[in-house]
């Protein structure tokens, strides 16, 4: 719906009231709820498949350079090499295509932390172990002493956005099952529950180890100081949420026209600002995502797409918006677990900063596909 | 066997039998007998010796003596390629009919005359003949267009009626004046090659042939009814205008301009190539400058028409099959591209090319349409591997050598249909689809299927032209001493 710039701020004012009310981004709906809970179970199924397979990518296939069977988690056999071929499988790549965006905007204390002398130290212990009987990969590392290096820093996004996903895929599984038992009944108990989920988790540390000839090496040790919340979800929310990356397909853009920023913190190709109706072809990361859901959709989800606009034919369409709608809600859970007080505090002056911590992400939002979905 | 006079009755028959049969089956009757004609179309290639340069399964019976009108009918490598196209088309075209389409017991009887008068004068032997279907297939055509046409149809169906009138006029006169200028009072066009005038009636009567097949071809200047026929006629009628009808002004300019006044041919020759240029650049030009989607395909088809007067001028024989190839690949072409913007109007309510967007949308676009959309426009712009690179080829490659600057400024107007299909393809498929669209409906695959089919003809024929030179080539091309001495000898004799 195009509204006018003023009807804009005052439709974000009132989004702002609504935070601070207690609800969310997403107007509470019976069929807002649905669709998020729904399309929630089916992302919580495939992160699950995206996490194992980071995690063994990172860590048992640890700098190996053309690793030719890494979306197979350890077993290949013939049956699983025909179906991969068949493209009967999980797209995997969405995953990478997703740690990348991560390890390219960078954030929290992760960034940091991998430009550390710590860390360098950490990696050419482990790099040295690694190289040590492979005189190719000695003449690589004599002769470009970054790329291995590079290599594990790639590795620890790896890692990190595994260990996101570990949490992430089962709390999205338990609101499914809560939502079934009737203990959800509305998007802002949604936003509780994934709430509930980011504080359980937020403090809980971020360690990578890889095991090289028997012997364990630490990439991130606990000593480092990272955790969930600050060093894993937020980058992950500021990355893929926010900024994004300009893939070819989600926007129409001239870079020779310098239609794209130079400055990837005024990114804005999210999820929370994507098109759902994309205007390239099949194959764009978004849409590989949404291939993989489309298989997990709980039937009442499933029926409910069939029976609207192209039933199957778009159905990836109204995936892309469902997902979308229910990282509004994730959003939101976000935005509420860093009040910097609490929502109902009585003191002026601390409703005063969580009614400016609430306008600034607001705000930040007003190009995204927010308004979009408040009549929808 | 009557099969030629089959390819005539049959649909015209046929036409009375849907009329009058009663139910609501006019739809798969028409179906049934149109693909009765393909299938007698498959018999005369059966019949039909590639191999003889003359005519072949002659059926001949006098008529009315006094004025020598005989039903003669014969069929050449010529002819062959054009009846084929027209009994595709005719099936294409009632196929692609909406199935709601009001009066059917009128439209199709209306479409199935029109394809078997039209049939009749690609066979027809005798000028008279020729002369009667050339007249006979407007009575079904203005109906068409009057009847189930846009909301100027009257307007565009009158104009087209009365342009059309005046050729047939001139092509009577000219028809007329060689039968009685010969000495010989025939209409046999046999009879009439053996007895060539002198320069002068030639030049007289070609002009008169010039103008009346030009009004239906049509040439700049006379085109102006095509654009509002086209765009006021609905998609199957369109697909056999452009298809089909238009070809019967080229047809007729080659087998009775260029076949029986070979003299004074040669003596205007330079001044068709000019006309052809033209032609090609006003038509392209013009193409340019449209937004609606079908007034640019119309237009295609005026400046696409240049090329084959280009190729006729020149008359070599690389050039006279680049002739009868040109004529089949912008038959079909232009019969898939008219199919597809049928099918955007149906879905999308619009042709403004300032209005659609984003029509290749994988999800929520019409992408099949939108990749047989860009398949057409390639082919007509001449891409190697279809239908219309290898008639644009044959063209060019025959006429360098008589008409050097001519072909290459008509060489300049292919890189000017790549600019105009490009625009179209840009401004409507790709890009966003418009928000305040809500969601397409899809297209269904009996929408779809048509235009693939002709599609795949069109890369078939790019890729095997020989396929269709095969059945042309013993008529077409002359050795060198016949091209010396056209006026006195032709292929068709």
């Amino acid at each position: 719906m195009a509204v006018t710039r003023s009807k804009t701020r005052t439709l974000l004012d009132q989004l702002v009231e609504r935070l601070q009310a207690g609800e969310a981004l997403l107007p509470d709906t019976p069929e807002n709820l649905e669709e998020v809970v729904g399309i929630l179970q089916s992302y919580g199924v495939v992160l699950d498949a995206y996490y194992r397979n980071l995690l063994d990518i990172a860590e048992r296939q640890f700098l190996v350079l053309f690793p030719f069977f890494k979306y197979f988690d350890g077993h290949v056999t013939l049956e699983r090499l025909l179906k991969h071929w068949w493209h009967d499988r999980i797209n995997y790549e969405y995953a990478e295509y997703t740690l990348r965006t991560m390890m390219w905007h960078g954030g929290g204390g992760l960034e940091t932390y991998l430009e550390s002398e710590q860390f360098i130290a950490l990696a050419h212990l482990a790099i040295a172990q690694k190289i040590r009987l492979n005189p190719g990969m000695r003449l690589l590392e004599g002769l470009f002493p970054d790329f291995l290096l590079e290599q594990v820093r790639q590795a620890v996004y790896y890692h990190v956005l595994g260990q996101f996903w570990q949490v992430m895929s089962p709390l999205f599984l338990t609101l499914a099952e809560a939502y079934e038992r009737g203990e959800v009944r509305s998007i802002p108990e949604v936003v509780d529950h994934v709430k509930a989920g980011l504080v359980a988790a937020a403090s809980q540390p971020l360690v990578y180890q890889v095991t090289l000839d028997g012997a364990t090496y630490d990439i991130i040790p606990a000593s480092a100081g990272l955790t969930f919340l600050a060093d894993a979800a937020i980058p992950y929310v500021e990355a893929i949420f926010f900024r994004g990356t300009p893939f070819f397909g989600v926007v129409s853009y001239n870079a020779q026209l310098q239609e794209i920023s130079n400055d990837p913190s005024r990114f804005t190709y999210g999820a929370l600002y994507a098109d759902p109706v994309t205007t390239g072809g099949a194959g764009i990361p978004p849409t590989l995502l949404m291939q993989d859901m489309r298989h997990y959709l709980p039937p009442y989800l499933r029926q409910r797409y069939l029976s609207q606009t192209r039933g199957e034919a778009d159905l990836r369409v109204k995936i892309c918006i469902s997902f979308q709608k229910s990282m509004f809600c994730v959003t939101t859970a976000t935005i509420l677990g860093l009040l910097p007080y609490p929502l109902d505090t009585a003191n002026p002056e601390q409703r005063q900063a969580n009614h400016l911590h609430l306008r600034q992400w607001v705000y930040r939002l007003q190009d995204s596909q927010v308004l979009t979905w408040q009549w929808v | 066997m009557l099969i030629l006079s089959g390819l005539v009755w049959l649909p015209s028959l046929g036409a009375l039998v849907v009329a009058l049969w009663p139910g609501a089956h006019a739809r798969s009757l028409a179906l049934g007998i149109a693909g009765l004609n393909l299938l007698l179309t498959i018999l005369v290639l059966e019949h039909f010796d590639p191999g003889l340069a003359g005519m072949q399964i002659s059926e001949q019976w006098a008529w009315i003596d006094a004025l020598d009108l005989t039903y003669h009918l014969g069929i050449d490598g010529l002819s062959l390629p054009l009846v084929i196209l027209n009994s595709c088309l005719g099936c294409i075209a009632i196929y692609s009919s909406d199935r709601e389409i009001p009066r059917p017991r009128l439209y199709y009887p209306l479409l199935l005359s029109l394809m078997g008068f039209v049939a009749g004068a690609f066979l027809a032997q005798n000028l008279l003949l020729f002369f009667l279907f050339y007249e006979l297939e407007l009575i079904p055509l203005y109906l068409l267009i009057a009847i189930w046409g846009g909301e100027r149809r009257g307007y565009a169906a009158m104009k087209f009626l009365i342009y059309t009138a005046v050729s047939g006029v001139l092509v009577l006169a000219a028809f007329l004046g060689l039968a009685w200028l010969s000495g010989t009072g025939s209409f046999t066009y046999a009879v009439l090659l053996k007895h060539p005038l002198p320069l002068a009636a030639q030049l007289v009567l070609l002009s008169l042939l010039l103008v009346g097949f030009g009004i239906k071809i049509p040439l700049v200047p006379f085109h102006t009814w095509l654009p509002d026929a086209h765009v006021e006629a609905s998609t199957p009628v369109s697909v056999l205008l452009a298809g089909v009808l238009l070809k019967l002004g080229t047809y007729g300019l080659m087998r009775f301009g260029w076949g029986l006044f070979g003299d004074a041919w040669r003596v205007v020759a330079p001044g068709l190539a000019l006309w052809a240029v033209v032609g090609v650049l006003y038509g392209s030009l013009t193409a340019i400058a449209q937004t609606d989607m079908k007034k640019m395909v119309a237009y295609s088809s005026i400046g696409h028409m240049g090329y084959i007067l280009l190729a006729l001028a020149a008359a070599t024989p690389v050039s006279l099959i680049g002739t009868v190839f040109q004529m089949v690949s912008h038959g079909l072409i232009s019969a898939q591209l008219f199919l597809l913007v049928g099918v955007v109007y149906q879905k999308t309510g619009t042709r403004d090319l300032g209005v659609l967007r984003g029509l290749l949308n994988p999800e929520r676009g019409l992408p099949i349409v939108g990749s047989l959309m860009v398949l057409g426009v390639m082919a007509s712009a001449g891409i190697p591997g279809m239908a219309g690179f290898v008639s644009e080829f044959l063209v060019f490659r025959g006429s360098i050598a008589q008409f050097p600057w001519q072909t290459i400024l008509c060489i300049l107007g292919t890189g000017l249909t790549s600019v105009y299909f490009l625009l179209l393809i840009n401004r409507a498929f790709f890009g966003r689809l418009p928000q305040n669209w809500g969601v397409l409906p899809e297209s269904t695959w009996s929408e779809r299927i048509p235009a693939l089919i002709l599609g795949l003809i069109i890369v078939i024929l790019g890729v095997q032209p020989g396929l269709l030179v095969h059945w042309s080539e013993a008529t077409l091309v002359l050795p060198p001493a016949a091209l010396s001495t056209l006026s006195s000898f032709s292929p068709w004799l």
